[in-house]
């Protein structure tokens, strides 16, 4: 048999290409249940750490519920939006959509774009998770942030990476990386200012954070990273604020309206009093 | 014209694949002995990324990436093949180079037999699938621009395996030690040209031109609470 | 016919020998450099690295061994790359179905692998030519060339660039820092990994003069 003949050659490439495609399905379909556990586990596994719950991997199912008190999806307006579960949300997808409203080319369902966000306890305080998703130097950089009730401190931050260079960008996933975040701050007298992640060093700026050395490319997707999607959640960060003004604005006008009965109790018992005097 | 200039010009000094990125190092360490095969090695990188980046491009923008099927029927909308981007942009190049060489062993045997082994490195060369990749993340707007990107690339390796050639051939007539002679002096004369490059890596051509809506979409409601918190005020002054 | 030679005879035992040094993939074929740069920034990757283009060195060059009177010439580099990346991919998807951890190392590698010039180097010059025996002990010895390369350059860069070995803080703890030494930060950037190179080459043909190119 000749091997050069142009019939050999194509017989041969499409063999090829039936069997590697058979191969590479095959085992695509076979181990595609057993990885997917190990992905959603592990995505679990990185929300608890958000929180500073460091558990492994097997212990992050049955932990998750104990601290994870909700999955919710908001809309652009910082609204909640029903019968949504964070969990289920593909933020790969969600990062590319524009969240230009009003642009009619664009179809209704690609126009609004889903921001989940968990809630957890911890410790007896509420805690808001919110996942991230950016661009490092040589693939996507994704992660979890936690703020405290007041929605500007931080409590911790996670970040991995599918391909950045070892030693380099790679270093995002480590907690020397990590717990630097803890107390940074995102707002600034009311203004927004996210995270910085500084090339050279924070010098305590509560804004920023030290950089990778030789990992600059990578640092700087964290910062769009963090940019980026959390300024997605500033109009419910808004409306949280107001519910929170509104219910300390109730506080005031409870709390003076219950010094005002005081006094006309007490300047009805003195009317008394001068009566007897 | 001036995005197409900017995208050009930043692709073979400021992101060069050698210098910036240090892609492609085998074949420019290997051939670079002299001008000669540099010359003609290098061609040969700017005729295959000239042709594989857009190439790869057209693939990954209607029938790789998400969405990009929609031209069949409107029912492949969802579909996402990004996951073969990686194994189809190697075989798109592995295929190119295969023709690349038939072509040098035609109507150049001497190129081809002092290119040796590393014509058909060609096809491995990470700085080709580099440029295939990086192109995918630049998410270029047009294939014109993705071309440019591909010929500048090619451009920039070519510049920078030219010039270690014409180094090593001066070289030749200095004072060497001869255990660094040819290939030793030679990844250090590269590792000095890196570290000079760095100095390129501060330069930015763009202007960010993207609109910030989701910025816009936050002022626009935190005016809204600034009427509402006005009011508050005015309620707050009354109780007391 | 040629004779049956023993497995292990003199030629078949220079095929492991001779890639550690007079035929270094990394010194003398200059094969494997981009990931002799990216990879040897710390010593746990360069280790990872190392194994797995272990593993796919030596049975990629035994699977095209085997083929290699069937494959056409014209397509036979795509032929060889399909069956790299095919047994990368493989790995990858198994490590992440039951050893996610090591598969979550690996994933960084992947296209690093599948690119390394010294496995289509190989496949190219011995593995396409010769049985699959032989194919196996190159697959071997240029593996172990590569890794002893890969090792040497990442003790250094990780020791002088961040002062610890395998994420152990070594200076630390000799107290080096006390005497004034600061990390070397351009340890960590690639072209330092150029100029170490650089620098094994020339001690490597201090000791072996037939390396020493003529003028």
């Amino acid at each position: 048999m000749d091997v050069n003949k142009n019939s050999y050659t194509f017989g041969f490439a499409a063999i090829m290409v039936i069997v590697v495609a058979v191969i590479l399905s095959g085992t695509s379909i076979i181990l595609k249940d057993a990885q997917y556990s190990n992905v959603e586990l592990e995505k679990k596994q990185n929300i608890l750490r958000s929180v500073g719950v460091n558990v492994n991997r097997d212990q992050a199912a049955i932990e998750y519920p104990v601290y994870i008190k909700e999955e919710l999806v908001l809309n652009h307006l910082g609204e909640i939006i029903n019968n949504l579960s964070a969990f289920d949300v593909d933020l790969s997808k969600e990062v590319k959509k524009s969240i230009v409203e009003d642009d009619e080319n664009i179809p209704l369902e690609e126009r609004t774009s889903l921001l989940p966000l968990y809630i957890s306890e911890v410790e007896g305080e509420t805690k808001y998770i919110i996942p991230l998703r950016g661009k490092g130097l040589w693939g996507p950089i994704w992660g979890f942030i936690s703020f405290n009730a007041d929605l500007n401190t931080v409590f911790a931050a996670v970040f991995d990476h599918k391909a950045e260079t070892p030693g380099l960008g790679a270093e995002i996933n480590t907690s020397l990386f990590q717990n630097v975040f803890q107390g940074k701050t995102i707002f600034e007298k009311g203004e927004f200012v996210s995270i910085f992640v500084q090339k050279g060093g924070s010098n305590g700026d509560i804004h920023k954070v030290d950089g990778i050395s030789g990992g600059t490319i990578t640092s700087d997707g964290v910062t769009d990273m963090l940019n980026e999607r959390l300024k997605r959640y500033l109009p419910y960060f808004r409306l949280m604020e107001d519910n929170r003004e509104k219910n300390q604005e109730e506080e005031i006008r409870l709390t003076i309206e219950a010094v005002n009965i005081d006094e006309k109790r007490d300047s009805i018992s003195n009317i008394g009093k001068r009566e007897i005097d | 014209m001036q995005d197409l200039a900017n995208i050009f010009i930043k692709s073979i000094f400021i992101d060069n694949m050698v210098f910036a990125y240090f892609l492609g190092m085998c074949s420019y360490l290997a051939v670079s002995k002299t001008v000669k095969t540099s010359i003609g090695l290098g061609l040969a990188v700017v005729f295959v990324l000239g042709i594989t980046v857009p190439v790869n491009y057209l693939l990954e923008n209607y029938v790789l990436k998400e969405g990009a099927l929609i031209w069949i029927g409107e029912e492949f909308k969802n579909v996402d093949l990004a996951f073969l981007s990686f194994i189809m942009f190697i075989a798109v190049i592995a295929s190119m180079v295969q023709l690349v060489e038939m072509i040098v062993e035609k109507f150049s045997p001497t190129l081809y037999s002092s290119l040796g082994i590393f014509l058909p490195l060609i096809a491995v060369n990470c700085a080709i699938l580099g440029a295939s990749l990086f192109m995918k993340e630049n998410d270029y707007a047009s294939i014109t621009e993705a071309t440019v990107f591909g010929l500048g690339s090619g451009v920039g390796w070519f510049l920078a395996i030219v010039g270690i050639a014409a180094i090593r051939e001066k070289i030749r007539y200095s004072n060497v030690p001869p255990a660094l002679r040819g290939l030793g002096i030679t990844f250090i004369i590269t590792g000095l040209m890196g570290i000079a490059f760095m100095s390129f890596m501060g330069i930015k051509l763009d202007a960010n031109n993207k609109i910030d809506n989701s910025l816009e979409l936050y002022e626009d409601s935190s005016k809204e609470v600034n009427i509402d918190n006005n009011n508050i005020n005015q309620k707050e002054e009354n109780l007391q | 016919m040629s004779e049956k030679e023993a497995l292990f005879s003199k030629k078949n035992k220079k095929l492991i020998t001779d890639p550690l040094d007079s035929n270094n993939p990394v010194t003398v074929q200059v094969l494997g450099i981009c990931s002799a740069l990216a990879i040897t920034v710390q010593l746990k990757p360069a280790i990872v690295m190392a194994i797995s283009t272990l593993f796919v060195l030596s049975v990629a060059n035994v699977v095209i061994s085997l083929m290699r009177k069937l494959i056409p010439s014209r397509i036979r580099i795509i032929v060889m790359l399909v069956v790299i990346a095919t047994l990368v991919i493989l790995v990858d998807q198994i490590l992440k179905a039951y050893v996610y951890d090591v598969s979550k190392e690996l994933s960084v590698f992947v296209g690093l692998i599948i690119t390394n010039c010294i496995i289509m180097g190989r496949l190219e010059a011995f593995g396409m030519a010769n049985g699959p025996w032989k194919s196996f002990l190159d697959g071997l010895g240029n593996s172990f060339g590569y890794a002893w390369i890969l090792i040497a350059v990442a003790f250094f860069r990780e020791l002088l660039g961040s002062g610890t070995l395998y994420g152990y803080p070594v200076l630390e703890e000799i107290g080096l820092y006390n005497l004034g030494y600061e990390n070397n930060g351009m340890m960590i950037l690639p072209p330092m990994a150029l100029i170490t190179v650089g620098i094994i080459i020339w001690i490597q043909r201090v000791k072996n003069k037939d390396l020493v190119e003529s003028k």
